[in-house]
């Protein structure tokens, strides 16, 4: 049996009210356990693309399957939402928690009870929470309020978090745009390890053509709304990038 | 140009209109008023000190109705502004919590005294539940602005990680804008101390009642060390509560 799609959408239409369509009839499927990168020029619709697959904008047209479960535009239903981990373009931090309590909030799916809204973590939850934050390079920042962080920092603060969610599928919204590139580069060989073991499925939206090729397997191109290019991630050139955009 | 003029004329004349309804052309009365305060004045000094222990003890008791009402309507005023918020709860929830504070609000502190202490008879108690019912209206409506100025995107992402809405009030709301809902907290305390000092006007408790005795029966004496009191608790107030900010509160 071949791998099941995980990430599935089939003619994908989205408009912003009163605005000409954003996303024009997109179709993907995404086989478990791969990294998938998007590009395309600022306003293409990446963001609306990774929103609508999240299941937190709803597409006017189009079907939209995560794991095998067809996602009707009310939003994912409670098990569902823990399986997919959403890293927006502004991160969505909490300016006033420190990097390991955000990190923290990536627990809450599992811990409902009075101690989480105390602010008691379970041991085992703030333990892993500080080995990610390790993993990630920036475990001596566990005690840093957010808003004292650097960008760079912030955004993996944010993997973090979407990380100890525990989630099968990421959608990370150009989540190491603020990091040089052996940084970016590190940061993300270490999650595609980490994809790896634990079968996980990225798709994020990027800027830079390099960062991407030792680890995405897929690259596609997204202009005005349509995809315009999809193939091995390897074969992607800058100067490719730049003569299908033209 | 000239439409500016005619704006600015139109306005002259409507404030002149409404001094002289009001009594302020009346030149033989404000002769009258101004020897009276003279006398009024003159009766104040010496303040009376020999009420001292009296007026120590009922500025503490409104020191402590300020500081109860506050703090009962804060505790309040907390979970309603999170129902009244728009970001987290659906328009059924929002709309019916919106209305009940901007019905407590529309009454005034001292109206509420009033009710009060028809309903709970002369004394404090009636002051402090009227401190505590216009702080949940007043609070209440400011905190659930501040909760709705909280930015969406983190909401989503916090939410998104399988947060309920006690989680996304105590993580997202409650940390984004303590520094806010703690200034007014304190603004709010100080106000409800100025109030609380008239609240005994209408028999609610606190230092306002030796003040409509000794104002009725025209010992001034009397009150200018009630007058002094007062002045000396807002302007200790108002210093801890700079000091406050400053250590606190103002550190983003
Ligand atoms: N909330 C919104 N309401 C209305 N229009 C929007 C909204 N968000 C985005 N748009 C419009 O939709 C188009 C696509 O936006 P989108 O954010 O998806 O682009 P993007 O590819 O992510 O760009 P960038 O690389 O700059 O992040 C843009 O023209 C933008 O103006
Ligand atoms: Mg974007």
């Amino acid at each position: 049996m071949d791998h099941p799609a995980t990430v599935r959408c089939e003619d994908l239409w989205f408009s912003y009210p009163g605005q000409s369509p954003v996303l024009r009839g997109i179709s993907l499927q995404v086989p478990e356990g791969a990294f998938w990168a998007i590009f395309g020029p600022s306003g293409a619709g990446k963001t609306t693309l990774m929103k609508c697959l999240a299941g937190l904008l709803r597409p006017q047209r189009g079907q939209i399957a995560l794991l095998g479960h067809a996602v009707n535009g009310n939003g994912l239903p409670g098990w569902l939402r823990l399986k997919v981990g959403y890293i927006p373009q502004q991160l969505g931090l909490v300016r006033g928690l420190t990097a390991l309590e955000n990190v923290l909030l990536g627990s809450l799916g599992r811990n409902g009870g009075l101690g989480s809204i105390l602010g008691a973590f379970p041991k085992d939850e703030v333990e892993r929470a500080r080995e990610y934050l390790a993993l990630l390079g920036i475990g001596q920042k566990a005690r840093e309020k957010a808003y004292r962080l650097s960008g760079g920092e912030r955004q993996r603060v944010a993997i973090a978090r979407t990380l100890l969610q525990g989630p099968r599928i990421i959608f990370a919204d150009e989540f190491v745009s603020d990091l040089d590139l052996p940084r970016a580069t590190q940061i993300l060989t270490t999650l595609r390890e980490l994809g790896q073991r634990q079968r996980l499925t990225f798709v994020m939206n990027l800027h830079e053509v390099e960062v991407t090729h030792q680890v995405a397997d897929q690259a596609l191109v997204l202009k005005a709304g349509c995809l315009v290019h999809q193939g091995p991630a390897r074969e992607l050139s800058t100067a490719d990038l730049l003569a299908i955009l033209q | 140009m000239r439409k500016e003029l005619l704006v600015l004329l139109t306005l002259l004349g409507l404030l002149a209109a409404s001094l002289a309804q009001l009594g302020f052309f009346d030149l033989a009365r404000l002769e009258r008023g101004a020897r009276n305060l003279l006398e009024f004045s003159r009766g104040m000094v010496p303040p009376d000190l020999g009420i001292l222990p009296l007026a120590g003890r009922a500025l503490l008791e409104t020191l402590q109705m300020a500081f109860v009402g506050t703090t009962l309507g804060f505790l309040l005023a907390l979970p309603l502004g999170i129902l009244g918020t728009r970001i987290l709860f659906p328009r059924t929830v929002v709309v019916p919590a919106r209305l009940l504070m901007a019905g407590i609000r529309t009454i005034p502190s001292l109206l509420w005294a009033v009710l009060l202490v028809i309903v709970v008879g002369l004394g404090p108690l009636a002051g402090t539940l009227a401190l505590a019912a216009y702080t949940v209206g007043y609070l209440g409506k400011l905190y659930a602005e501040f909760f709705d100025g909280v930015d969406p995107e983190v909401i989503e992402a916090v939410r998104g990680a399988g947060a309920s809405r006690l989680h996304l009030a105590r993580f997202v709301l409650w940390p984004e804008s303590a520094n806010s809902v703690l200034s007014q907290l304190l603004f709010m305390f100080e106000y409800n101390i100025r109030v609380s000092s008239i609240l005994g006007f209408v028999g609610a408790g606190g230092i306002g009642f030796y003040m409509y005795v000794y104002v009725n029966s025209l010992e001034y004496q009397r009150l200018a060390t009630l007058l002094a009191l007062i002045f000396l608790l807002v302007l200790g107030m108002d210093l801890a509560s700079a000091w406050l900010r400053r250590r606190y509160l103002l550190r983003t």
